[in-house]
């Protein structure tokens, strides 16, 4: 059974203009995405900045509001919930931030931060309350005096790790985990995922991983979605999409990966050149007259490419 | 271990000790407040303000330390008793609006849309408002005439430009992250903005508080000196200052008036200093400390 279906989802923002200031138009940050994940995968959005991948993920969890589509995550409609009966799910689906230092509120104790949840869902005495904070600390590595210390205490690595184990605190089923990396230093950022991988065993955890880094996602994806402009360009699985990319955006994309080995930095370069050629020549066969991509089609059992 | 962690409180009290011009505009404030509050405990009111027809415009003499003014009563008291009422509406002034301006501030700035857009209109209306015509207007139809609905009066004009700051910052916190993140928490609206908002709030609330208290303590003397403030009943700084609009007063009896212009000049600086100290303190790029 498919654990998250996202159907036809769509997010438009209204542009005002003129004296009246009147409806003129729309921005499309989403625009009529459908995916579905499986229960204990990993899902990477990839895409440029600005392509929608982030509101995608805040629309998820409820911080966005939907125009039209729906989300389907165990069978029921989150797009249709009230504010009220939106609440039960809060426990099962839970965000990692992208940004570290401002996703910590600078004037509560770690403490306070990871047991924030815990206080609207579960009563618990203070003494169980700090014994499971501790104990989440230490899962993510942190020493358990930690608790009693504020944000600032901590280097960006640690900080995300406290976001983590706020995530985890009500023991979700969905991970949204919104460029979690992307604000840390590389040597970090290893250590950030593969304890991200780490738990996602422990903890059955689907993950839905937004991000800009190849790298990254081809570490950490089991299936990706490419987006451009609000739309799904080619999805597929880890090795169709690296090693079978169909649309010329994904070849982009993908040949943007910088190699690190200096013997092949010519066949790199020349490969990039190439297609940049391809997608100078065959744009028209790619995207329509407004610039934008035609709508998927499924061309394998997992593999489907936006081409007309 | 050194002790990294320094709260609000702790950087607005270094700064201030930092600073010697808002450490000694703290001792002297806190010394003539502790005066003029114990002695207005020990003085009686009715006493002060009875007229004592033997004794009109005496001087300075050893009965009366600071002479009497034109209905025989002793200066130095209602001098005491003037500063107390000053201060009291001063200062509740500033706490009342601070309430009212935090509360409405605060809920324009987190929901926004619609609720931000009506509240906001509200404030632009009394904005425009006439306000010190219509506190005058108030004062004349107002039977009871006190303390406690001056400050009401006031209070009611005040809050707006409280709700406005404090709604401009809220609209700037509220977009930080820690804020989406207690929402997919599941923490209430109203915890949030308790909780979270609030506190990191706390300085600038600080600041702009002390700040405008010197101002407040201003505006009650500037109305009781046109006349429109307290009655002659209640002896405020602005009713002895206001008895330099009799020119005799002015030129020749300099007792009357002098003392409470002082004081009402000192008090307002030594505020003054001090809050540019916390203001200072707010914004990390100043600090001195």
């Amino acid at each position: 059974m498919t654990f998250l279906r996202v159907n036809q989802l769509k997010v438009h923002y209204p542009v005002r203009g003129g004296f009246f200031r009147k409806v003129i138009g729309h921005v499309k940050a989403v625009d009529g995405i459908s995916f579905e994940l499986k229960k204990g995968e990993t899902y990477g959005l990839v895409g440029e900045s600005g392509c929608g991948k982030t509101t995608t993920g805040r629309t998820i969890i409820g911080l966005v509001k939907a125009t039209a589509g729906e989300i389907l995550f165990d069978g029921k409609d989150l797009t249709k919930l009230s504010r009220r009966e939106f609440v039960q799910y809060r426990k099962d689906i839970q965000m990692i931030f992208q940004d570290p230092y401002s996703s910590l509120n600078p004037r509560k104790r770690v403490l306070d931060i990871v047991a924030e949840p815990l206080r609207n869902f579960e009563k618990l005495s203070p003494q169980e309350e700090k014994r499971k904070v501790q104990g989440l600390i230490e899962k993510v590595g942190l020493h358990s005096d930690s608790v009693y210390k504020y944000p600032h205490e901590f280097s960006g690595g640690q900080r995300q790790r406290i976001g983590i184990a706020r995530a985890l605190t009500l023991n979700p089923k969905l991970i949204i985990a919104d460029e979690p990396v992307s604000a840390l230093d590389v040597s970090v950022q290893a250590q950030v995922l593969n304890f991200m991988k780490d738990i996602q065993k422990e903890f059955q955890l689907t993950y839905l991983f937004i991000s800009h880094d190849l790298g990254i996602i081809r570490h950490m994806c089991d299936r990706i979605g490419i987006m451009y402009r609000g739309q799904f360009v080619e999805e597929g699985t880890k090795d169709e999409i690296f090693h079978d990319p169909k649309h010329i955006y994904t070849k982009r994309l993908l040949a943007s990966i910088p190699n690190a080995d200096p013997l092949r930095r010519q066949e790199q370069q020349k490969l990039r050149q190439q297609i940049e050629k391809d997608y100078e020549q065959l744009y028209s066969r790619y995207f329509d007259a407004e610039g934008r991509v035609y709508p998927l089609k499924r061309i394998s059992e997992t593999h489907s490419v936006a081409i007309p | 271990m050194k002790k990294t962690e320094y709260s609000p409180f702790s950087v607005l009290w270094r700064e201030v000790v930092k600073d010697k011009l808002a450490l000694s505009s703290l001792l002297l404030l806190s010394l003539i407040l502790f005066i003029v509050y114990g002695a207005s405990i020990v003085l009686d009111q009715e006493e002060i303000v009875k007229v004592d027809l033997l004794s009109i415009y005496s001087p300075p003499s050893a009965e009366h330390w600071l002479g009497t003014d034109y209905g025989g009563r002793d200066i130095l008291g209602q001098l005491i008793i003037g500063a107390r009422n000053s201060f009291t509406i001063g200062l509740a002034i500033t706490l009342l609006t601070g309430l009212i301006g935090l509360t409405i501030g605060l809920i324009a700035g987190y929901f926004g849309g619609v609720i931000d857009n009506i509240i906001m209109r509200i404030i632009d209306f009394i904005l425009i408002l006439p306000f010190l015509m219509l506190v005058i207007v108030f004062v004349a139809i107002v039977p009871k005439y006190n303390v406690f609905t001056f400050i009401l009066i006031m209070s009611a004009f005040l809050w707006t430009g409280k709700a406005r700051l404090i709604r401009a910052k809220v609209l700037a916190e509220r977009e930080l992250d820690y804020v989406s993140a207690s929402k997919t928490l599941g923490t209430p609206d109203w915890k949030i903005i308790v909780r979270e908002i609030l506190p990191n709030l706390s300085s600038i609330i600080i600041v702009n508080l002390t700040l405008n208290l010197a101002g407040n303590i201003g505006i009650e003397s500037g109305l009781s000196y046109l006349g429109f403030g307290l009655p002659e009943s209640t002896p405020s700084l602005g009713t002895l200052v206001s008895y330099a609009t009799n020119p005799d007063v002015l030129q020749n009896k300099w007792w009357v008036w002098l003392p409470a212009s002082v004081l009402i000049l000192v008090m307002m600086l030594c505020i003054n200093f001090i809050g540019q100290a916390l203001k200072r303190a707010a914004d990390a790029r100043q600090r001195l400390g």
